[in-house]
């Protein structure tokens, strides 16, 4: 084994992004110690950081492979640089009127998010096992932190707590499934697995290993069977944490899973590994639709709703391809913008979220706030992949990816839970247009500019990749021909 | 200008300009929303203008690259099969807002642009000729119309809504796979990735592919349309929804139906449609005598309009199937005829709901004398819609018959007797409604018709005796896009390119 010199020159400017997310999360906790009551400026200071980190991705960063062969920055990861930094904008707009509305608006949470994000960032770009661990746990806590920060609530601890014990469980089946490839290809770096992978017959140990792997991405995924966390910790957890949640660290598990299943492509066709991704693809997907029909929670039916999303996405995967990565990132950017949309309007009925947030709380809110209804409802017929939306566009393709890789009969169960999602996403419709609120039950809500701006990207993001997907296709389409050409 | 992409944008357009409207100002709400579609209706009467008579294909061509990487471009024509219902869509949609004018006072500014973004998904559904852009719009125009029954419906419109929406959806996802599953073989036949209606015209399909996308499609429309045994949806959104919405809904939606069968079906998947007319056509009978007996037995006038256009659109389908000219003529004037005829009634059905707030025949009886005017009109429609001579009915309904007997005599024959059940159960609502003593003291003064219900018929009156007094001036201009249909269909030497790649296949 040969030593690199670990810090190559010019390392700074490979993780620009990171870095200036690090310092601007410890600039905020230190802003909030020193002035505690200048707490006004605290979210306009964090959006600022992220716009800059996401200024630097275009502006400073270099490509190609650093640090060793274990960090690669590519157009593939800039795109999902640039999701995560979406998800983490829209999260932190949302999350800036709601904690100022329960009064726990904090440095840390800003801080938190960004931390967060860094460890999403090292998952996409990490070309190594272990740094792709590294990455997940660095998220992990943040996300612990995050899900109870509504300290005072119970459920938020609850929520917390549980994220926690299932979380640390899954991280221990990584860990195990990477000891043991570690074991069969004397290496944990995937490049050098891809070569191993490329001149070697299948061992009966890795099978082992895949299994444990895909156990623990699917828990981070909230594939079923590894979902019944996630409607209890998305209906615990503040509100635009949640929306964040549902989407920031699935697309940082999927880039990783692109990378690892393009390594293991020579041996595929020789073992049955991706019929048993294609199970849980299904089961997601049927596990998810049907259970979100009877859920009157609004979050736990979103939670449903992420399980199928995530079954769909996975359905793109089951042969890699252009296409395939390209259907992907495409999907996990049009997720972010109508989950986190979806999530943030919930995020605004003001009570007491200790409380669950119900269908009957927005009833006739599509008259009552109009663009919150407006914008709600859009996000429904998007994550329903009703035209002329985006989640139209991204359904499109990731079916489009299936057949074409001759999985129609999945494309097909596909389809057909998607009929079943229609109607669970427009009883929400029915809930905003046509039902009246209870006799002297109205939920009011509130938001401020930050959370109208928010919901402003949102649909505005929602049409315009609906209308006019070409430049996004194309920009996904030439960083997935890049990273699959190595 | 480009004028399909100005019939397609205006009303849309219509509807952002409205959202910024005052909710108070009923009166500009309303008057914009009659305005504009007015005006998109004179716009699209330069479909006529500018008309080339004997062409064809598609004409007013519009393309714009949309997504290349798929092949999805923005593409629009009108070609005789389609010309007829763009106009009918322009037509009925400034009728809507004149005959609501007094009857919408729930949210009017929505009303107006869900109204409005209805217009714009049905003319764009009726003349993209690009597949992905035809399902879009062919799905687009569902939201607004689920909100239409759900916010402005009778009683039970939730359950109606949610009726509508999950037998459409159901179907059209059905049939999105399909249209993935046709790209995918046109990208491997032809070497570029299209969507382009025509380009998708003769691929070889193996047998099985071509049944599956043929059960995948028919479902999808056979659902729109609605055939008989997926009908059941009908009944309940007609009922609960409001006036405006019905007449929509019969009078262009389920055209979507029927247009698809024409314009997909037929020439995407001739061997299946062969083998499965029977099938079709069997459905279509049923619908025809089954809608008929049960219209028969309505005590409620809106069901019974509502099942008389299960058994009209039967007769639309039959005619489809008997795959020839004079049938698929008749076909596509009947779809227009039914938009006419049973609008006119949806509409007079509403004037009197609003007036007496019932619709069950056992509540009326000797109208005529209190409402001379109103009744008047009513006959008109129920004999256009009967078939009388003289009228549009009759024409639509004797191409067809006549045209059918030829490949499917049988069929014929016993749809016939559908055109007597017809005049049976309407005639019958006829007298119970108009004529007779008073029997009911509250139908002594009931207001006659007012002048924006008149406004709103006359135009429909008009049409209905133009067509059935001089059919040619429509006919013709179908004649050469039906005859062309034909061709690719059964592959009768025609000198077509599309029939020459089919021949090749085989």
């Amino acid at each position: 084994m040969t030593l690199h010199p670990l810090l190559e020159p010019g390392w700074q400017y490979a993780v620009l992004p990171e870095l200036i997310l690090c310092l601007g999360g410890m600039l905020l906790i230190l802003w909030d110690a020193f002035f505690p009551r200048a707490k006004a400026a605290l979210a306009p200071l964090a959006l600022l950081v992220f716009v800059v980190t996401a200024w630097s991705e275009r502006l400073w960063v270099k490509g190609g492979i650093w640090f060793g062969g274990t960090y690669e920055i590519s157009p593939i990861t800039m795109i999902f640089d640039l999701t995560f930094l979406l998800a983490g904008m829209l999260a932190l707009l949302f999350a800036r009127d709601y904690l100022d509305r329960e009064g726990i608006e904090g440095g840390e949470f800003y801080a938190l998010l960004m931390w967060g994000t860094v460890g999403m960032m090292m998952m996409a770009k990490g070309l190594d096992l272990l740094l792709i661990v590294l990455g997940l746990e660095i998220l992990s806590i943040c996300i612990f932190v995050l899900v109870g920060f509504h300290r005072r609530i119970p459920v938020s601890n609850e929520a917390s707590l549980k994220y926690f014990l299932m979380g640390a469980f899954a991280t221990g089946f990584i860990l195990y499934g990477t000891a043991l490839f570690y074991g069969a290809t004397a290496s944990t770096n995937i490049a050098t697995m891809a070569r191993w992978f490329a001149s070697n017959n299948v061992t009966p140990l890795l099978t082992v290993a895949f299994v444990l792997l895909m156990s623990g991405f699917g828990f981070k995924l909230a594939l079923a069977p590894f979902h019944p966390w996630a409607p209890d910790v998305y209906q615990g957890a503040p509100t635009p944490v949640a929306g964040w949640l549902s989407v920031a660290p699935k697309a940082a598990t999927l880039i990783a899973l692109v990378r690892l299943f393009d390594a293991m492509g020579p041996v595929l066709p020789k073992v049955n590994w991706m019929n048993m991704v294609a199970a849980l693809a299904i089961l997601s997907m049927i596990v998810g639709n049907l259970v979100a029909i009877v859920q009157h929670d609004l979050k736990r039916m979103l939670a449903y709703s992420g399980i199928a999303h995530v079954g769909y996405m996975m359905v793109a995967m089951l042969t890699i391809r252009e296409d395939s990565v390209a259907a992907v990132a495409v999907y996990t950017i049009t997720y972010a913008l109508m989950n986190i949309g979806a999530f943030g309007v919930v995020s605004l009925l003001m009570k007491n979220e200790n409380d669950p947030h119900t269908l009957d709380d927005i009833a006739g809110l599509g008259f009552r706030r109009k663009f919150y209804g407006f914008a709600l409802a859009l996000c429904m017929f998007s994550l329903s992949g009703l035209p002329p939306t985006a989640g139209f566009i991204s359904k499109f393709y990731v079916f489009k990816t299936a057949i074409e890789s001759r999985h129609t009969i999945v494309a097909l169960i596909g389809i057909l839970t998607s009929i079943v999602s229609v109607y669970y996403y427009l009883r929400v419709v029915y809930y905003l247009y046509m039902k009246e609120p209870a006799e002297g039950y109205e939920i009011s809500s509130s938001g401020g500019v930050f959370a109208t701006g928010a919901l402003m990207i949102a649909v505005a993001g929602i049409l315009a990749i609906g209308l006019f997907p070409t430049p996004l296709f194309q920009a996904a389409g030439n960083a997935a021909r890049m990273l699959l050409q190595q | 200008m480009p004028i399909l992409s100005t019939l397609i944008w205006l009303p849309i357009a219509a509807a952002i300009v409205l959202a910024f409207f005052p909710n108070r100002a009923e009166t500009a709400i309303k008057g914009w929303g009659l305005f504009t579609s007015a005006a998109v209706f004179i716009l699209s009467l330069g479909l006529l203008r500018g008309w080339a008579d004997g062409h064809a294909g598609f004409q007013f061509e519009e393309h714009v690259s949309w997504i290349p990487q798929w092949g999805i471009s923005y593409s629009l024509g009108v070609d005789g099969i389609s010309l007829w219902l763009v106009l009918l869509t322009t037509l009925l949609t400034p009728l809507i807002f004149l005959a609501g004018w007094n009857a919408i006072h729930k949210h009017p500014k929505e009303y107006v642009i869900a109204f409005l973004v209805m217009e714009t998904a049905m003319i764009g559904a009726f003349i993209a000729t690009d597949l992905i852009l035809f399902y879009v719009f062919f799905e687009l125009m569902l939201l607004p119309m689920y909100l239409v029954i759900g916010v402005w419906g009778g009683a039970n419109r939730i359950y109606a809504a949610i009726k509508f929406f999950l037998f459409t959806i159901a179907g059209s996802l059905l049939m999105l796979l399909g249209i993935i599953y046709l790209g995918f073989r046109a990208y491997h036949e032809l070497g570029v990735p299209t969507f382009n209606i025509t380009d998708l015209y003769g691929l070889s399909l193996s047998p099985t592919a071509q049944a599956l996308l043929f059960f995948a499609f028919s479902l999808a429309f056979a659902i729109k349309v609605p055939l008989f045994p997926l009908h059941t949806w009908l009944p309940d959104a007609h009922v609960e929804a409001p006036t405006g919405g019905s007449i929509i809904l019969a009078g262009v939606m389920l055209k979507m139906g029927t247009y698809g069968f024409l314009r997909f079906v037929l020439p995407y998947f001739p061997e299946s449609a062969l083998r499965w007319s029977t099938l079709l056509i069997t459905l279509s009978v049923i619908g025809i005598i089954y809608g008929a007996l049960v219209a028969w037995v309505q005590p409620d006038m809106k069901k019974l309009v509502a099942y008389s256009s299960v058994s009209h659109l039967g007769f639309c389908v039959l005619g489809i199937f008997a795959m020839t000219q004079t049938a698929i003529e008749g076909s596509i004037l009947q779809m227009v005829n039914h938009g006419l005829s049973t609008g006119a009634l949806f509409l007079l059905v509403g004037v009197i709901y609003e007036r007496r707030h019932t619709r069950l025949l056992a509540d009326y009886g000797g109208l005529a004398r209190t409402m001379p005017i109103y009744a008047v009109f009513f006959v008109i429609a129920v004999l256009s819609s009967v078939g009388l001579p003289g009228l549009n009915g009759f024409v639509g309904e004797f191409l067809i018959l006549a045209g059918s007997f030829k490949t499917y005599p049988v069929a014929a024959i016993i749809a016939s007797t559908g055109v007597i059940l017809a005049a049976i159960y309407l005639l019958w609502l006829v007298q119970k409604v108009f004529f007779g003593p008073i029997t009911n003291e509250e139908n002594r003064n009931v207001p006659d018709i007012a002048w924006n219900e008149i406004a709103a018929l006359v135009p429909l009156v008009v049409f209905m005796v133009w067509i059935g007094v001089h059919p040619n001036t429509f006919l013709k201009k179908m004649e050469p896009s039906v005859k062309h249909l034909i061709t690719v269909v059964g592959g009768q030497p025609g000198g077509q390119v599309m029939v020459a790649q089919k021949g090749g296949a085989q």
